[in-house]
């Protein structure tokens, strides 16, 4: 088995454990680093794919990259969201103020 | 191209300088904003029917490298659509302010207009990726603004729309490990039907039916589309879901080997008639009239993803008219109704259906609204809804065995018949009505009235429309 199928297996793996923990996990905060770990698996993959020929192909080096990008500005909205969906519970007849 | 780059631009920028400079009268700016947008889309399509289809690489890369832009009628007209439904959606929020949430509204909804058009104009599978993903960022910021309560159906939102992204990268890389190329006409030629071609195509359409809240991945969409203000609702339902869509139909009728269409266009048209019997049949049952209409919008997505099927599985070009033409009907005419609806909450001061009875004697023009909309949606002449299904029904009476998938249609025709009369026959009960809690705004009600009567007159300019959307045989 070369090098790149290899990591190429375990990013797929990453992808199906993120899936599978995004879809059954309760959690706000366990559900977000299940998503990173599906990103991750995926970019994983695109890297094992790139390392396939030498010199490694730098396209696919620069989508992993913008990947990152929207990856971890989803992950920021993420956080605030589940921050806020999960603050302490206001007691009835006070109004959450606005954000 | 640089009508159609300056409509996509103008959005951009507004938003921008929206968030920077917080101008008091922001609903005027971008209500002008999105008149300006709309006149370059106009002028990109006219340039797109007048000249062949224009393509533009950006940055001036060779073709392997470049991320390109092309302009065919089809993503001008798509272009036009969006950038109507933004002023008619700015123009009844700016009049009625409770409508948006609250001031961030105005420069979430100019980058939600960057980003579809955008993604209309991109011909190229990563490019897609990223506007999918800022379609969807702003769509949940946009949910988020109702306040506490729909902080949760936002959170749920995000976290499927995330997961159905990756599904799609996934599908991505898949697609560039084996062919090397990402854009869309250069694949077209290079597919074969083998397994990679097979995963990858899966992992995309999984991926874009979740966004896209098709059948049966559309168990998110009803909280967060009446959890949202009543402005985000109606840009939601008739434009957000509508990006995977296009998406969709991309990959499979342009890259897509024809024989695995076939195979697939089957499970699609399938999906579609059962998306329209359980959304109907769960808007017939809904206690909220929000969520009546956003089970609606699950619903009459089925009709898209009907025809989308039965254009892949018989490659039968009609169909594709259909397609885009239920794209636009519906917009227009969803439009309508949640801006009714939300108009009708609110003035009654409650969400429940039950409460409507006869509300048309306080609100006629927001139950005409109704109506009228809610005619299109079942498909009665004159509106678009009835074109698009007489376009569909059409190659479906020609042959004796295609039958019963005109009988499925009857049968969601019957359901949304059924829930708008629910509604419908409520309103117009001359019984004692529920006393209004605020006083009814007669201009609101007449802006949430327009859109309806544009579908209603959609049959009139058919002829252009058909031509555009690619010719029908007549």
């Amino acid at each position: 088995m070369s090098s790149s199928l290899f990591w190429m297996i375990i990013g797929a793996t990453l992808w199906l454990l993120g899936l599978h923990g995004l879809l059954t996990l309760r959690q706000a905060l366990r559900r977000i680093i299940a998503f990173n770990l599906m990103g991750s698996g995926v970019f994983l993959v695109m890297i094992a794919l790139a390392a396939r020929s030498q010199p490694s192909d730098p396209l696919l080096i620069a989508l992993v990259v913008t990947g990152l990008v929207v990856a971890v500005s989803a992950t920021a909205l993420a956080l605030r969201l589940a921050g806020v969906a999960q603050g302490p519970e206001h007691p009835t007849g006070q109004q959450e103020p606005r954000q | 191209m640089n009508a159609a780059l300056l409509s996509l631009s103008l959005p951009l920028l507004a938003a921008l300088l929206l968030v920077l400079l917080r101008p008091a009268r922001s609903g005027l700016c971008v209500i002008l904003m999105s008149a300006a947008s709309l006149t370059a889309a106009a002028f990109a399509l006219q340039q797109a029917i007048s000249l062949a289809p224009q393509l533009l690489q950006i940055g001036g890369w060779e073709t392997p490298l470049a991320i390109r832009f092309q302009l065919t009628p089809l993503t001008a007209l798509l272009m036009v659509f969006t950038a109507g439904l933004h002023l008619l959606v700015a123009l009844y929020a700016a009049r009625s302010p409770h409508a948006t949430g609250n001031e961030d509204y105005w420069p979430l909804s100019c980058l939600l207009h960057a980003s579809l058009v955008a993604l209309w104009l991109s011909a190229d599978l990563f490019n897609l990726y990223v506007t999918l993903e800022l379609l969807s960022l702003c769509a949940v910021a946009l949910v988020a603004l109702a306040g506490r309560k729909a902080y949760r159906p936002a959170f749920n939102y995000l976290m499927l729309s995330l997961a159905g992204s990756l599904a799609y990268l996934f599908g991505v890389a898949l697609f560039y490990g084996r062919y090397g190329v990402l854009d869309v006409l250069v694949l077209a030629e290079l597919t074969e039907a083998d397994n990679t071609t097979r995963l990858a195509l899966l992992l995309m359409s999984v991926g874009l039916m979740l966004k896209a809240a098709l059948w049966p991945l559309h168990l998110w969409l009803p909280p967060a589309h009446s959890g949202a203000p009543t402005a985000v609702s109606a840009l939601l339902s008739a434009l957000v879901v509508k990006g995977p869509i296009y998406i969709l139909w991309l990959i499979w009728s342009q890259i897509a080997p024809p024989e695995l269409g076939r195979q697939a266009g089957f499970l699609f048209a399938g999906a579609g008639i059962l998306a329209l019997i359980s959304g109907g049949w769960s808007a017939l049952r809904a206690p909220r009239l929000k969520m009546l209409v956003a089970y609606s919008t699950v619903a009459q997505l089925g009709y898209a993803l009907l025809a989308l099927g039965l254009l892949l599985h018989w490659q039968e070009p009609r169909m594709e008219a259909a397609l885009w033409l239920f794209i636009l009907a519906h917009g227009l005419a969803k439009v309508s109704m949640f801006l009714a609806a939300g108009e009708l909450q609110r003035v009654l001061g409650t969400r429940r259906v039950r409460a409507l009875k006869g509300a048309s004697q306080n609100m006629p023009v927001a139950m005409a609204t109704f109506a009228v909309a809610g005619g299109s949606l079942i498909g009665l002449p004159p509106s678009g809804g009835f074109l698009a299904k007489w376009l569909l029904l059409q190659p479906l009476f020609e042959q004796p065995q295609h039958w019963p998938w005109a009988f499925g249609v009857l049968l969601g025709t019957l359901m949304s018949a059924a829930y708008v009369f629910r509604v419908v026959a409520l309103g117009f009960d001359r019984a004692r009505p529920n006393p209004p809690s605020v006083k009814p705004d007669p201009v609101a009600q007449w802006l949430a009235m327009l859109p309806a009567l544009l579908v209603l007159s959609l049959a009139l300019i058919s002829e252009p429309l058909l031509l555009w959307l690619g010719g029908v045989a007549r």
